[in-house]
């Protein structure tokens, strides 16, 4: 059904919407992305197995992405000590800043700058391959060649992108560290000992699960949504630019709407 | 598969294992931290106030932190039972007598809870023991205290202030002493004879000092005394002589005093003869009478020498005192013819 079809001056022979046109489009999308997610959670547990598409796409969203995350994640580090320093210098208590950068970096800007530069990397990436493998009808063709394309294209990628943000993560949680270390160590001559000695004394465990539980979200909302995007794209080469474009928004607004979630759940978790 | 496949496999597995030796390192190093993977003991104590203190703070003995908050409930009436997990190797150094007090790791930092004090003679802390708890200082209670210093501080500088503006006007006596010339004159005078006499001071207590030393030297009086047996016994013997003479002295003096007394008592001779007025002007008056009576005895006795009765007595007894006269004469001539024939 168009939902256009109600088009202004002619006179409505019925009611074409449930509520109204932008909601009914929203409610539609809502529903194909639920039934995306369900197909993607009925076809991961099935064989075949792509593995060795699987390896690949974590080569992809993985490795390819690490030097772009760790130089990011180093200057972050740095910046981030050098622009908290003063608030803590007004009172004296520079020697706090590896416990607040500890903080600050293991609960929230590790997952959340790593995510951030995977969606625009890793999101924008699926979305345009799969689009252009859309609209090319490439998928199409696998279909009728007797080749599951979700689930070689949508499952394994989704896959990749849901391992592979995690530990992309880890690094630049580490790398992040380093940074402010060095930052740390050439302001007020701390050492590595005492530096890493206190940034575990500011972490629980708790703050490192909630990291990883975000970070493993991250990565599957990013897949998903590249993925959708491409899988659903039409109107030729405009829809490819069209479906790469909202795949990196999309993911963008999603995970900070998915940090803010997480955040208060976490936050009443250690409140117990 | 290819070896490009292959090469890429590896690459991601060695990209997935640094991670997850990352991650397990963090966790490693987070639970070596905070003593998870050490045996434990759970010691407890009742505050009255836990002033914030939270699950999982440290809990510090001798500033070393031997363990974490387990757990923090309410308890009683209106107290909080605080749990902490111990390590096993410090428990031999916390005593049942230790206190809990909870503490700050900084001024703006967590809170934590310090063990301290303890003697030796009480035992170890076992599992489970309840040690006493310190209440700690309230942070109002803190600075109601500085609120209160403050305002004395306040009216401290005040009066300090009334006090200088006095002193600078030269009122008072201190005031007088700061503004006044003259008074500084004589102010400085005195503290210039009060060098001159310290410098005596030293001086004598530097001849002080000789005498001393020289009193202490091998030949000196009173190394002689301290350290030679023969004079000492001859001191003390001379001592034990003036001692008895004192004694006697002592005695004589009673006996002088007993005298005295006696003297001056009117019921003797002796005491008549000294103290009595009467009797002494009595004997004065019978002197007077004897010297009256010798003269008229003396005119008396020329009278009878005139007397013709008694004249031829008188001139016999002058011829015979001649005459002794004369033979004392001769024998005073005739002794140096004898002493120098000898």
């Amino acid at each position: 059904m168009d939902l256009d079809d109600n088009k202004p001056g002619t006179a409505p022979t019925r009611r074409r919407f449930v509520t109204t046109r932008r909601l009914d489009r929203m409610f539609v999308e809502l529903a194909s992305v639920y039934r995306f997610i369900a197909r993607f959670f009925k076809e991961v547990w099935f064989p075949p197995y792509e593995f060795k598409e699987i390896i690949k796409q974590c080569y992809e969203i993985g490795v390819r992405s690490l030097p772009l995350i760790s130089l990011t994640g180093f200057i972050i580090g740095i910046v981030f000590t050098n622009q908290s320093r003063p608030s803590l210098a007004g009172f004296g208590a520079t020697a706090l800043l590896p416990a607040l950068i500890s903080v600050a970096i293991v609960r929230a800007m590790g997952p959340l700058v790593t995510a951030l530069i995977a969606a625009g990397r890793v999101g924008s990436n699926i979305g345009a391959e799969l689009g252009s493998m859309r609209v090319t009808e490439q998928i199409d063709a696998m279909e009728v060649s007797a080749t599951n394309p979700f689930k070689f294209l949508v499952v394994s990628r989704v896959l990749a992108s849901t391992f592979m943000i995690p530990a992309l993560t880890m690094y630049t949680t580490f790398v992040s560290l380093l940074g402010g270390y060095l930052n740390v160590h050439q302001n007020e001559l701390t050492t590595l000992t005492t530096f890493f000695y206190q940034v575990f004394d500011a972490i629980t465990f708790l703050d490192i699960i909630a990291s990883s539980v975000k970070s493993v979200i991250f990565g599957f909302t990013i897949g998903m949504v590249g993925c959708y995007k491409g899988y659903n794209s039409s109107k030729g080469t405009e829809g490819v630019g069209k479906a790469a474009n909202s795949s990196v928004v999309t993911a963008m607004f999603l995970i900070f709407i998915e940090e803010l979630l997480i955040m208060q759940i976490i936050n009443a978790i250690r409140a117990v | 598969m290819s070896s490009a496949d292959n090469k890429r496999t590896i690459i991601v597995g060695i990209f997935v294992f640094l991670a997850i030796v990352i991650l397990v390192a963090g966790i490693f190093t987070l639970a070596g931290q905070q003593k998870r993977l050490i045996s434990t003991i759970s010691v407890i104590a009742i505050f009255d106030d836990v002033a914030g203190l939270k699950k999982g703070n440290n809990v510090w003995f001798s500033g070393v932190k031997i363990g974490t908050i387990k757990s923090i409930d309410l308890y009683g009436d209106a107290q909080v039972k605080v749990t902490m997990n111990i390590e096993e190797s410090a428990q031999q150094y916390i005593r049942e007598n230790s206190v809990a007090r909870i503490s700050s790791e900084s001024f703006i930092g967590n809170k934590n809870i310090v063990i301290e004090g303890g003697t030796q003679s009480a035992a170890a802390i076992e599992d489970g023991d309840v040690i006493t708890a310190i209440n700690p200082l309230n942070t109002d209670d803190l600075m109601e205290t500085l609120q209160k210093n403050n305002k004395n501080l306040v009216a401290i500088t005040d009066d300090f202030k009334v006090l200088t503006s006095r002193l600078v006007e030269g009122e008072g006596t201190i005031g007088a002493i700061l503004t006044d010339t003259v008074m500084a004159d004589n102010f400085r005078t005195m503290v210039a004879n009060l060098q001159q006499t310290s410098r005596r001071t030293v001086a004598a207590s530097n001849e002080l000092s000789r005498f001393t030393s020289k009193l202490n030297s091998p030949n000196g009086l009173a190394n002689n005394i301290a350290t030679d047996t023969v004079v000492y016994s001859r001191l003390r013997s001379s001592m034990a002589e003036l001692n008895e003479a004192t004694k006697a002295a002592a005695s004589m003096m009673e006996t002088l005093e007993t005298t005295s007394k006696r003297l001056n008592n009117q019921n003797n001779a002796a005491g008549v003869l000294l103290s009595d007025e009467q009797f002494a002007r009595q004997l004065q008056r019978t002197m007077q009478n004897l010297e009256t009576s010798s003269q008229k005895f003396d005119q008396n006795m020329e009278a009878l020498q005139s007397n013709i009765l008694f004249r031829g007595f008188f001139r016999k007894q002058a011829k015979e005192q001649e005459k002794q006269q004369e033979q004392l004469k001769e024998l005073l001539e005739s002794q140096p013819d004898t002493t120098n024939r000898q």
